[in-house]
């Protein structure tokens, strides 16, 4: 697989954990317990905070009280997406109740930890978070990089590809498109070199991931 | 159940004993020397009224057979007028000496039972109050115990770390200590709260009397997504009250002010508390809420005990709220808010001097 797209600062990979709690003690505290164990650290009192903040492009993950006010943490989580922000979330609350925490795994969240926590159970949580965090990225760069090569093809060749992913011989193709089945053939050479394909059954699987049908 | 000590407020202790006295005495003289035909020893019904507000029973007592020992002895000095008739009239005197006593001791016992009755149902009311109010406590207490925990887990991290970080662990344990305090000063409050306490009426600010308590209201707010608002005007004057119970009714008036907005629609959930000079003689606390409201027929009936509009309510928050502010000089009121919501409100009178 390709490394993640270069960006901005040469630390760009090394994970940052977000903390948003509206207590400036439990703040504080988990700075310090984070940056113990060599974690970097953003501390936010709100969502609000937050989302004013310049965004680091880095792997991470979200610690997210549950209860704040302003915005809880169970909503944040739900227009998360929305707000085009991934990172994988970890909640921590006062008192939360099995609702609450069955609400937040269902909508994806890797941990559900009741205040006070044990420290390595957040950890482990914050690990896992941050390694989920790595993959969706590595993903989501190597998707971009598909999606660039795929609009590098010209329309005719992006025409050619649909049709040869879906199974199309070149005469066939040929004839729907009304050119004949050397252009077809050398198109079909130009696709499998942009868009890196070693075979026709990598195109298939590259059109998947792209969506085309 | 314990007694408890009752000071009813009344006019400086020095000045009664001396004015039961000075009563006694003159009413003496008038009787010694008037006819024996007048009656003047009735008035000794005065001395035993005045007699009341400034000694407990047996004191009463003792006044009232003074009274009577004066009465029978201005008959005997008495030089002129009939002496069938001055005795008659003694002997009415004395009858109503005697009878003003007894009815003034009962109506004087039946006062302290009241006011005994009174403080155990404002201290049942808070407990309530208090009760309805634990998810906050425990949030309160919570949060900085999740700190100490964390700051001591981080604390040992540094120490473990090679070389270990004394610096960062120094840090983390003075973390540690500022937020055991805290969670101790949040029981404390909460406990004073729960105590069956008696009245002390002291000097004090609103604002911070009402700030004090503000942590508890705050966290039951924000799990009902309520803004809480505070408009607190600098500059009040001290009010003479006692703190335990002018807090119960702050508590009282917020826990309300949420429940009607959890009740409520969609609407934006904000709570006010604000304080402001009332005149020149007062000071008023105001709680606004956006919630349900209160119908007309409601307001009129708010402040009566066993009167409720919430389906687990008893009905008696609002009536001890009412006894409280009354017993304080003050006034309290509700009054529906445009748009929506209810305004409860009360005053409490300021030092005298103030207004000289």
């Amino acid at each position: 697989m390709s490394a993640p797209a270069a960006t901005a600062g040469g630390d760009a990979d090394r994970p940052i954990v977000v903390v948003i709690d509206d207590d400036a003690s439990v703040r504080a505290a988990l700075e310090d317990l984070l940056g113990s164990v060599g974690l970097q650290v953003r501390v936010f009192g709100s969502v609000r905070e937050f989302l004013a903040a310049e965004r680091v492009d880095a792997p991470g993950c979200l610690v997210l009280d549950v209860r704040m006010p302003g915005q809880s943490g169970l909503d944040f989580q739900r227009e998360m997406s929305g707000a085009g922000i991934h990172l994988p979330v970890i909640f921590i609350t006062g008192h939360g109740d099995i609702q609450m925490s069955v609400r937040a795994m269902k909508a994806g969240a890797i941990e559900f930890l009741a205040k006070p926590f044990r420290d390595q159970d957040l950890l482990d949580a914050i690990q896992l978070g941050i390694e989920k965090d790595r993959i969706r990225r590595r993903d989501a760069a190597a998707l971009a990089e598909l999606r660039d090569r795929h609009a590098s093809l010209s329309p005719g060749e992006s025409a050619v590809m649909a049709r040869v992913v879906s199974g199309l011989l070149n005469k066939q193709i040929a004839a729907e498109l009304d050119v004949s089945e050397i252009t077809v053939k050398v198109r079909r050479g130009q696709v499998m070199r942009k868009m890196k394909a070693r075979s026709l059954a990598d195109l298939v699987k590259i059109a998947e991931r792209l969506g085309i049908e | 159940m314990k007694r408890m000590p009752l000071v009813l407020p009344k006019a400086p202790l020095a000045v009664l004993p001396v004015a039961v006295v000075v009563l006694a005495l003159g009413i003496f003289v008038v009787d010694t020397v008037t006819e024996l035909e007048v009656a003047v020893a009735v008035f000794y019904v005065a001395v035993v009224l005045v007699a009341i507000g400034a000694f407990r029973r047996r004191g009463v007592i003792l006044v009232s057979v003074g009274c009577m020992a004066l009465t029978v002895l201005s008959y005997f000095l008495t030089p002129v007028g009939a002496p069938r008739s001055g005795l008659i009239n003694s002997l009415i005197s004395l009858a109503a000496i005697g009878v003003t006593t007894y009815l003034a001791l009962k109506i004087a016992s039946a006062e302290v039972a009241m006011h005994e009755a009174r403080a155990q149902l404002a201290h049942i009311a808070r407990v309530m109050t208090l009760g309805e109010l634990t998810a906050s406590i425990a949030h309160e207490v919570n949060q900085p115990l999740a700190a100490v925990v964390t700051s001591g887990n981080a604390c040992l991290r540094w120490l473990a770390a090679e070389p270990p970080n004394v610096e960062k662990a120094q840090q983390a344990v003075g973390r540690i200590i500022a937020d055991a305090n805290r969670a101790s000063e949040v029981i404390g409050r909460v406990r004073r709260l729960a105590r069956p306490a008696p009245l002390r009426k002291e000097w004090l600010n609103v604002n911070e009397t009402i700030q004090e308590i503000l942590a508890l209201a705050m966290s039951e707010a924000e799990g009902g997504d309520i803004t809480l608002k505070t408009e607190f005007a600098d500059d009040l004057p001290p009010v003479l009250m006692d703190r335990i119970q002018v807090q119960q009714v702050v508590l009282n008036l917020v826990v309300n002010a949420i429940e009607a907005m959890a009740a409520g629609g969609g609407q934006a959930r904000s709570l006010t508390i604000s304080t402001a000079r009332d005149g020149p003689k007062a000071v008023r606390v105001s709680v606004a809420d956006t919630g349900v409201g209160l119908e007309p027929a409601a307001l009129a009936h708010v402040f009566d005990a066993f009167y409720t509009t919430k389906k687990e309510g008893m009905g008696i928050g609002l009536a001890i709220s009412r006894s409280i502010i009354e017993d304080h000089g003050g006034r309290i009121w509700a009054t529906a808010q445009q748009g929506g919501g209810a305004v409860f409100a009360f005053t409490l009178p300021t030092s005298r001097a103030e207004v000289s």
